[in-house]
């Protein structure tokens, strides 16, 4: 038995069965989750002013929609990850 | 405080929109070259048409553009009100109170002078927080002592009840308006900080307090400055707005009696010196204390608007066009009232607060 085998005895104190607590797959779902949340709270304000910016001329409607969506980049961005994983 | 978050986003959004489509310089001379009438035409081709068609029935000439603007000012700045929630909401109903003080100022004038209420009413603007029972119920009394009871349980009652007494002894009203101006600027800055007092020092907050402790300073240089043209022999310190930096309360007494001093002091004022240079060399050579005053709103108005680039989502935008407003309203008004009497082009000119 070699010294590292025996270092890896020790410190596993036997052997794993169950799943870790975060797979390859959960991690990617979490930073397509948490980029999505922060997309949602740059929109909030985007929206209101957008709102805001329509309700007072007609003709600011595409523009408003277009810097609305903006922040909707970064959750495809977060996609990304799932296929890097996967 | 009014519950729930404030949404400067959307409010800024629209009160920029708004300030875009305020009258620009060029349109001031234009206008300064038309009658009354054409004044009103033009006016019914930009952003005041619904109020013109509404009064043009009622009224003409001048008094349709003066009640007109009065109107339009009110329904903005009610709008104001409406869109914005929150902390916003309380700060700017906090300096929108600003009409209130005005609108008690009028009615308490009208009291005096026993104009009939009819009368009154058509000079009110209706954008602040008192509501329109209290004014109704403030323009049926025939005595101020009687309106300062109907204003129980405003924040006006108390100054205006001490006031009252002073009133009664020399019968003028100075002390009553005074007590007005004063409770206005000093709750402005309630709950937001006194100075070195756990003032934000950074942050559109900090911006919030610092343009209105420019407003207060501006407001007790002017003040200080009419009462030494007007060698009047009165006490400078009981006109004195707390919450300044410019001045504090003994400077002013000591001030106001050497005009050459009082000058002096604003301009080495590292704050408002540089700002106010041009307007202060004026100052010092020209009789002219109107030229200074219209020189202190745009300096006023440029603070504003600074700010508001600093901090883009905050209230500075909404102040900013609060001012802005209320300078066009100023002089639509200015151009109507100098066409009226005759003024020519270059004295009305004057009389304008252009940028």
């Amino acid at each position: 038995m070699s010294e590292i085998d025996l270092l890896n005895a020790v410190l596993q104190n036997g052997t794993v069965e169950e799943s870790p607590f975060l797979t390859d797959a959960g991690a990617a779902a979490l930073a397509v989750g948490l980029s999505t949340l922060a997309a949602g709270y740059a929109e909030r304000g985007i929206g209101a002013a957008a709102i805001g910016a329509i309700a007072e001329d007609d003709d600011l409607f595409a523009q408003g929609l277009i810097m609305t969506v903006l922040p909707e980049t970064m959750v495809i961005l977060a996609l990304v990850v799932v296929f890097i994983v996967s | 405080m009014s519950a729930g978050a404030s949404n400067p986003e959307y409010v800024n959004a629209r009160v920029r929109s708004r300030r875009a489509k305020l009258f620009a310089d060029e349109d001031y001379r234009k206008l300064i070259r038309m009658g009354p009438s054409g004044i009103a035409r033009f006016m019914e081709e930009s952003e005041y048409e619904r109020e013109i068609n509404e009064l043009g029935t009622r009224f003409s000439g001048v008094d349709l553009i003066e009640y007109t603007l009065n109107r339009n000012l009110a329904k903005h700045f009610q709008d104001l009100l409406d869109w914005s929630q929150g902390r916003l909401y309380d700060y700017i109903a906090r300096y929108l109170r600003k009409f209130d003080v005005w609108n008690l100022k009028t009615i308490i004038r009208g009291i005096y002078t026993e104009t009939d209420p009819d009368e009154i009413r058509t000079d009110l603007i209706m954008a602040g927080e008192l509501d329109e029972p209290t004014i109704d119920r403030l323009l049926e009394v025939d005595e101020i002592e009687d309106a300062v009871t109907v204003l129980d349980g405003t924040i006006y009652a108390e100054p205006l009840g001490a006031a009252y007494e002073e009133f009664e002894e020399t019968g003028a009203l100075v002390p009553l308006e005074n007590a007005l101006d004063r409770e206005f600027y000093e709750h402005l800055l309630e709950d937001i900080g006194r100075p070195n007092l756990q003032e934000p020092q950074q942050g559109p907050r900090a911006r919030y307090v610092e343009f209105l402790r420019a407003e207060i300073d501006f407001r007790n240089a002017r003040n200080a400055l009419r009462l030494a043209r007007s060698g009047a022999d009165l006490d400078p310190a009981s006109y004195y707005i707390e919450g300044g930096v410019l001045f504090d309360r003994t400077e002013l007494r000591t001030l106001v009696n050497d005009y050459d001093a009082l000058v002096d002091h604003i301009a080495e004022n590292k704050r408002y010196g540089d700002r106010l240079a041009g307007a202060l060399d004026q100052l010092r050579d020209a009789d002219s204390l109107i030229q200074f005053e219209h020189a202190l709103d745009a300096a006023l108005l440029e603070y504003a608007d600074t700010l508001s680039s600093i901090y883009p989502v905050s209230i500075s935008a909404v102040l900013s066009y609060i001012l802005a407003k209320e300078r066009e309203v100023e002089n639509i008004r200015a151009i109507a009232r100098g066409r009226e009497v005759g003024l020519d082009e270059n004295e009305i000119e004057q009389e304008l607060v252009i940028l």
